[in-house]
């Protein structure tokens, strides 16, 4: 149905409303999944609530009769997620959309697994917790983002004891809802704005245990997809060590607890210290263990070239020794010894008194040296 | 070695075999006077050279710090 309308022809509010109510009516009953973002009792047979979706920012108002509401045991509560049975109605004299609702039915938590799982196995498919996509963590970051609660213990437990360990450590915090209806969109968009500082070169989700109920948002398809595509390394510490959420899966990192995170992304620096000393005394060792093994080397050398040497100048003299009593024994020295002596002239030795012409040169040889003479007279 | 010596240039394993040279032609015989008295002499020399150098050596070994 076209409507013409024009500022001299306009329609009556009584016949947009009317419209309106047509169009929403002819929805009829559906069956509607949220979370209830609020819910206050108050008295009256019609109660009021919100219905938010799990996801993304769109509420809306339900009405339902009190009874259906007490009808559901236990109680509803702000949080929860359900499913509605219910009319989208509008309320003409308002000018406002709601759903009147004739059963609420809490989504259980075997309902809520269920989904978990399927959402797991769909994620999985499509490679999203792959340990081939998981992002090394700087050995010592520039800057930890940190998303966490307000006055959070789960944020105090990360700082404290990551200055504990590097007192330098530099943080980037934002403090978001960490369960409730807009807990995925303010992760996500503390996500997005850690991710886009440049000097933030790890993010730490960090949050206390809680129900699980309370850790759904952390199993959320957009939040775990906002984690995939991040490109800032993403590390998780949601809870205590039972707690998993899909989180876990998608974070390059998994810490059991926001002070396990804590210990994963700084370096303890007096252990460092101390493997660095560690390492400085095992070189020292090796060094001075390979001089001290040297230096015995060296003289165990020279003890044996000395002791060589030695004995093959002892031996030297012994041979020295033999060789020249032969040369004595061989030789004339013997004769001589007994007070012969042997005349040369010119280097022959002299058997003729004629050898020798006058003023010749006598060498006379006796046993322990030498004469020398000159012939002055003619015997001859 | 010793400057002293007139065979010190001569070097301690050439003057060992010379020596025993000597002795080899003592020990042949059939020769004259002349020769055995030089050839004494030059035995007598070069055990002193070998001497020398030996006596050198151990003193240097002794020097030297154990």
């Amino acid at each position: 149905m076209t409507l013409q309308t024009s500022p001299e022809e306009p329609a009556p509010l009584r016949q947009i409303a009317r419209i309106l109510n047509d169009y929403i009516g002819r929805l009829g009953s559906i069956w509607v999944e949220g979370q209830i973002a609020q819910l206050r009792r108050r008295p009256g047979a019609q109660q009021y609530l919100t219905l938010r979706d799990t996801d993304e920012q769109f509420s809306v108002s339900v009405v339902i009769s009190a009874a259906a509401l007490d009808a559901v045991t236990p109680a509803i509560e702000e949080g929860q997620r359900v499913v509605v049975f219910a009319k989208p109605e509008y309320w003409a004299s308002q000018g406002t959309l709601h759903l009147r609702a004739r059963e609420i039915r809490p989504v259980g938590v075997g309902t809520l697994l269920e989904q978990l799982e399927r959402l797991k196995q769909v994620l999985t498919a499509e490679g999203l917790f792959s340990p081939d996509r998981k992002k090394p963590l700087p050995f010592l970051p520039q800057r930890i983002g940190l998303i966490c609660g307000r006055a959070a213990a789960a944020k105090d437990d990360v700082l404290v004891n990551s200055r504990l360990r590097w007192p330098g450590v530099s943080f980037e915090v934002r403090e978001v809802a960490v369960q409730g209806v807009s807990c995925v969109t303010e992760v996500t968009e503390a996500l997005a704005e850690l991710d886009a500082l440049a000097q933030v070169d790890v993010i730490v989700i960090a949050r206390g245990g809680g129900s699980f109920e309370d850790l759904l948002p952390f199993s959320n398809e957009a939040l775990i997809r906002a984690v995939s595509g991040c490109h800032t390394p993403v590390v998780s510490a949601i809870g205590h060590e039972q707690d998993s959420p899909l989180l876990d899966l998608v974070a390059d990192l998994r810490a059991s607890t926001p002070t396990d995170a804590a210990k994963r992304i700084v370096p303890d620096v007096s252990e460092e210290l101390r493997a660095i000393a560690q390492l400085q005394q095992r070189g020292h060792r090796v060094v001075s263990n390979r001089v001290e093994q040297d230096t015995r080397f060296i003289d165990e050398s020279r003890r044996r070239i000395r002791s060589t040497i030695t004995s093959r100048v002892q031996h030297g003299l012994v041979e020295i020794d033999q060789l020249s009593a032969r040369v004595r024994a061989l030789s004339p020295a013997a004769t001589l010894d007994r007070g012969y002596s042997i005349v040369q002239h010119a280097g022959v030795v002299v058997r003729d008194p004629q050898e020798v012409p006058m003023l010749g040169e006598l060498r006379i040889r006796v046993a322990r040296g030498e004469l020398t003479a000159t012939r002055t007279k003619d015997e001859s | 070695m010793t400057k002293t010596n007139p065979a010190s240039d001569i070097s301690y394993e050439d003057a060992r075999a010379a020596l025993t040279e000597v002795v080899k032609s003592l020990e042949a015989g059939g020769i004259s006077l002349e020769e055995s008295l030089a050839l004494w002499e030059k035995g007598e020399q070069l055990a002193a050279t070998c001497r020398v150098w030996l006596e050198g050596a151990q003193n240097r070994l002794d020097s030297a710090p154990e």
